[in-house]
């Protein structure tokens, strides 16, 4: 297809002056307003609880409860998990009234709703409402949780081990650590980070007696994933269920479930006959939005003597929070067990996960969703064999790719690479960043008191297959010859209304300014994904390509008649139907514009796919600089290169790639949720204590593309928001080992705050790692 | 956030009445630290005085061989003076490095001094240069000022008027901000003024201090390297998910050696 030439995103301007339209600027006539309860503590029992002084203070028109979630029989919340664990068993799923019942299990659940004429009289009603705990004790890490002896979060998940599963041959593996030349071990954690995107969490309900409808006004990814959910929490069909999403302030994964604050107001708009809202504050999001990530994996890598790979082995521990979310423990189990090879030719593979209930805030997906944890195992591993066996890392990786003429690539647990080329990505990075000049820097900064250290990753993702068997998309043509293509994805900061539009606009030959895009219209049902797992410019960008070529070639014959030729002697080029010796023409809007007035218009195509996972992958490389009396690091240099298939617009790329890097960079340096481990008290309840990436921490992102088309789908997309996020994690912690090996600092965990780093440094002045 | 009563104040005489005249009531002037104390609704003043605006409460000169800030002067303001960079560039540089761009266009001296946050910066400089604290009742030593974390020897009722910072001549400030709150986890003020040798330190324990220790040794030879190993009390060091006392007061002696180096280079 034509390449089309990089265009500002055309979202830009609405966006940043404040005009975009979000959740919370949404009202109706006669809404009411709620808020909520939360739990206070970790684990407990209720015994009682009493809304009735709630009730008579002024303004104040309803109070729910767990009595209210009951009655609904708002009780169970989806899991996607489509799978059977280890013996056929399925995931045990606890309980999840959307307001809490007999006990509470995180800081922050919902426990009671109050409904006023207000949002300032609801918030204070909320204090009134009376309350009786009686205090358990709390775990808030999976060591802690799977320990004899821990408190129980649930009768039915005995141990609160809610799910083991197995993939791989463990046999395999096993006999080839036997006759392994070299054993590589590490253990790792990816930390619990709150993805915190810059919209709060809030919805609107109103509901329909007449036609028993809701209309819901929330964020999502896109609206047939939420609606499904929203059906199968509160048994509602799904078309008695209308979703409305304008513009979302950032997702990352957090905004693709179902949440129990959306089944409550469901309950309060139907009994009350009003249209309920509710805002969320940050500090509502650190303690109710969905975590992300919070794995520990424990990896085996066995080389033979020629430095090959032979065979791995990972044991995960994903901690789920104290309820499962729709996601999380699908994606922290498939999407490891899909890549657990890497980029690497491993001939015995085998991976073992245990799924583990916490007192914490459920865990969701997050942008990545375990393939930022399963490259990280992987390339620590690999850093850290090409270092006990001398061998320089880039050689080692090189040495132990999937070779070019091995694809399409079966690998030995569940994923079929599509063709790649791991060793130019890595060879382009290697260039840009200088790597083999690199020496000659680390010695420069030990002459001004510095460490410096530099690290590379090479990683491979699978983008989600999504959870609908198809994507579609429609093109509507009106009067004047503009289009409009409908999509039922969402954007939530990736670009949409550019990119789609310009593969529609670009494959009609038409200028941009004539194509719009609208995500998401309730009164437009198309079957289709949400925004997800890198997937919407392979998934749906590739079905917008379909329905252009599609509307070309439905618009032919009723270009002929108007050209008075045969449908076959009609050629489309240039934005302009012609015949096939050029003598006769007619413009795609002087044709649109005179079908005008047939209702359909004529010209309106629909379109649809079936997309499965595409396979982006890439090499990035980071130089850090540590100031040993601080431990202060200083990201000195970031290269990205990545096989991201087809780039559309290399501008949106580069934005992905800088806000993946920069995630990256905030979850390696400073992000973790922290509970205090006796009392299950969140300790990072706010951005004074949870450290949130700022733009400076990545000051400048060299990003560069290595395409690969794909030929899994019609524009050669592989997709790119996530790599920024799973390249990194890695290529940064390889940068700190690097840097700190010298100090005789070995692996520390992440995060690399300046007070850890400072200690380490301390702490082998004394007793410095081999 | 609760219900309140919102009041400007027309007159510092007014702002005293109407705190008198309402014991629940609080003084607002930058806002900085009790809106979101409000937003988090942590408390509940029946009213806000707003103090902000008061002409009394504000503007920058040197007098009397000392530089005088009115209490509602902006952090922005301070930054940003000509009059303060000629007399007292350490202080324009640290108002610079307090909070955000938004904070320092609203926080104001006075309110930063009256909260004593314990990881604030103004108190170190206004204790490394022995300033006086100027009230609608009285004058108050520097030394005497700050009483530990969020307690100072304001009285109720008794509103900041202005600072009187005394002009040495040569200071600096180094700051190590906290990554998520940007707060100081150690900044250091050291002043070499007509009163000696002064290194103050806030963030790094419950209240803003004087090392002494520091300051001695410095006086007898004003070097860098007189820190190494130098005593530093531990038992005052804040200790918090964020970074251990020893951290702390590793920072507070790096700090201390950037402000010197600084100082002695005369930036």
């Amino acid at each position: 297809m034509s390449q089309s030439q990089p265009a500002n995103r055309r979202e830009d301007l609405r966006l940043i002056t404040g005009r975009g339209r979000y959740t919370a600027d949404v009202n109706l006539t006669g809404q009411l307003h709620a808020a909520f309860l939360r739990a206070d503590r970790a684990h407990a029992q209720i015994v009682s609880i009493n809304a009735e002084p709630a009730l008579r203070q002024p303004g104040v028109v309803a109070v729910f409860t767990g009595a209210d979630a009951i009655d609904a029989g708002y009780t169970q919340f989806p899991n996607l998990m489509s799978f059977a664990g280890r013996n056929g068993a399925q995931i045990l799923k606890p309980e999840r009234p959307v307001l809490a019942t007999t006990a509470v299990r995180y800081v922050g659940e919902t426990i009671a709703m109050v409904v006023a004429e207000s949002a300032l009289a609801a918030q204070d009603a909320i204090d009134a409402i009376e309350i009786d705990y009686r205090d358990l004790s709390a775990v808030v890490t999976v060591t802690d949780a799977l320990a004899a002896g821990a408190p129980q979060l649930h009768e039915n998940v005995p141990g609160n081990l809610c799910f083991e599963w197995e993939t791989g041959d463990a046999r395999a593996v096993e006999e080839a650590f036997a006759k392994a030349a070299h054993i590589t071990r590490l253990k790792v954690l990816t930390t619990r980070v709150a993805p915190s995107p810059l919209e709060p969490r809030g919805s609107l309900v109103s509901y329909d007696a007449a036609s028993e409808s809701y209309d819901i006004y929330t964020p999502s990814q896109g609206m047939m994933m939420l609606r499904k959910q929203f059906a199968m929490l509160t048994g509602v069909p799904e078309e008695k269920l209308r979703v409305h999403t304008n513009d979302v302030g950032g997702s990352f994964g957090q905004r693709s479930g179902v949440y129990p604050e959306h089944g409550a107001l469901m309950i309060a708009a139907k009994k009350l006959g009003r249209p309920v809202k509710w805002v969320g504050s940050r500090a509502d999001g650190f303690m109710s939005d969905a975590h992300g990530r919070g794995i520990e994996i424990a990896g085996q890598l066995a080389l033979d003597s020629a430095g090959e790979f032979i065979a791995a082995r990972y044991d995960f521990l994903c901690d789920m929070g104290a309820y499962l979310t729709p996601t999380g423990s699908i994606s922290h189990l498939r999407n490891p067990a899909t890549l657990m090879t890497g980029v690497y030719k491993i001939p015995a593979l085998y991976g073992a996960f245990k799924v583990v209930l916490t007192n914490t805030v459920p865990i969701a997906a997050y942008r990545g969703a375990g393939r930022p944890d399963i490259a990280y195992a992987i390339e620590r591993l690999v850093d850290r064999a090409a270092d006990e066996l001398k061998i320089e890392r880039s050689e080692l990786r090189r040495r132990n790719f999937i070779p070019a003429d091995a694809f399409p690539y079966k690998t030995p647990t569940v994923g079929v690479y599509e063709p790649s080329d791991f060793a130019g990505c890595l060879e382009q990075a290697l260039t840009t960043a200088d790597w083999r000049g690199f020496e000659a820097r680390r010695v420069a900064a030990k002459g001004r008191g510095k460490l410096r250290g530099i690290g590379l990753s090479t990683i491979i993702e699978a983008t989600g297959a999504g959870v609908f068997p198809k994507d579609q998309v429609a093109i509507e043509v009106d009067a004047a010859g503009k289009l409009t293509v409908y999509t039922v994805s969402m954007s939530s900061g990736q670009g949409h209304e550019t990119t789609f539009t310009s593969v529609v606009a670009d494959t009609l030959g038409l200028p941009h300014a004539m194509v719009t895009l609208r995500e998401c219209d309730p009164a437009r049902e198309l079957i289709g994904n949400h925004t997800g797992g890198s997937r919407s410019m392979a998934g749906v960008g590739s079905v917008c390509k379909v329905a252009a070529d599609k509307l070309i070639e439905q618009a032919k014959p009723l270009a002929a008649e108007e050209l008075e030729l045969e449908p076959s002697q009609v050629d489309y080029a240039g934005g302009e139907f012609k015949s096939r010796d050029g003598e006769k023409t007619i413009s795609f809007v002087q044709l649109a514009q005179k079908l005008a007035g047939r209702d359909p218009h004529p010209m309106n195509t629909l379109a649809e796919a079936t997309v499965g996972s595409t396979w982006p992958n890439g090499c990035h490389i980071a130089e850090v600089e540590i100031d040993p009396d601080t431990g202060v690091t200083e990201i000195a240099s970031y290269v990205a290169v990545d096989d991201c298939g087809t780039v559309i617009n290399h501008q949106i790329v580069e934005g992905q790639v800088h806000g993946g890097v920069t995630q990256g960079a905030g979850q390696m340096f400073q992000e973790e949720v922290i509970y205090d481990r006796a009392s299950g008290q969140l300790l990072t309840g706010s951005f004074m204590d949870y450290g949130m990436p700022r733009a400076g921490l990545v000051r400048d992102i060299n990003v560069g593309d290595h395409p690969v088309p794909s030929k899994l789908n019609a524009i050669g997309a592989k997709g790119v928001g996530e790599s920024g996020c799973t390249a990194s994690l890695p290529a940064l912690a390889n940068a700190m080992t690097d840097a700190l090996r010298p100090a005789g600092v070995g692996h520390l965990d992440m995060p690399y705050t300046p007070s850890k780093v400072w200690h380490s440094i301390q702490a082998a002045k004394i007793n410095p790692s081999k | 956030m609760f219900q309140f009563n919102y009041v400007k104040a027309k007159s510092l005489s007014d702002a005293q009445a109407l705190i008198a005249a309402n014991p629940d009531a609080k003084l607002l002037s930058g806002g900085m630290t009790l809106i979101p104390t409000l937003k988090q609704r942590l408390a509940q003043p029946s009213h806000l005085v707003d103090i902000g605006g008061l002409s009394e409460l504000r503007g920058i000169e040197v007098k009397d061989g000392q530089l005088v800030i009115g209490a509602a002067t902006r952090h922005y303001e301070v930054a940003s003076s000509a009059v303060v960079k000629k007399a007292l560039p350490a202080l324009a540089s640290l108002a610079y490095l307090i909070g955000d761009p938004q904070v320092r266009n609203r926080g104001t001296l006075g309110g930063s001094i009256a909260n004593n946050d314990p990881a604030a910066d103004y108190p170190a400089a206004v204790l490394a240069l022995d300033a006086t604290i100027v009230t609608n009742k009285r004058e108050i030593a520097a030394g005497n000022f700050f009483q530990g974390m969020f307690a100072t020897a304001l009285e109720e009722g008794e509103i900041v008027v202005r600072v009187r910072f005394n002009i040495p001549p040569r200071a600096a400030y180094e700051k190590f901000a906290h990554p998520a709150s940007g707060y100081a986890m150690a900044g250091v003020f050291v002043a070499d003024g007509a009163a000696g040798l002064r290194v103050a330190v806030t963030g790094a324990a419950s209240g803003v201090f004087r090392w002494s220790e520091a300051e001695q040794a410095l006086t007898k030879k004003l070097s860098p390297e007189v820190l190494e190993g130098l005593p530093l009390d531990l038992t005052n060091m804040n200790e918090d998910i964020h970074a251990t006392r020893e951290y702390r007061a590793n920072l507070a002696r790096v700090m201390t050696k950037r402000a010197l180096v600084k100082m002695l280079a005369g930036k």
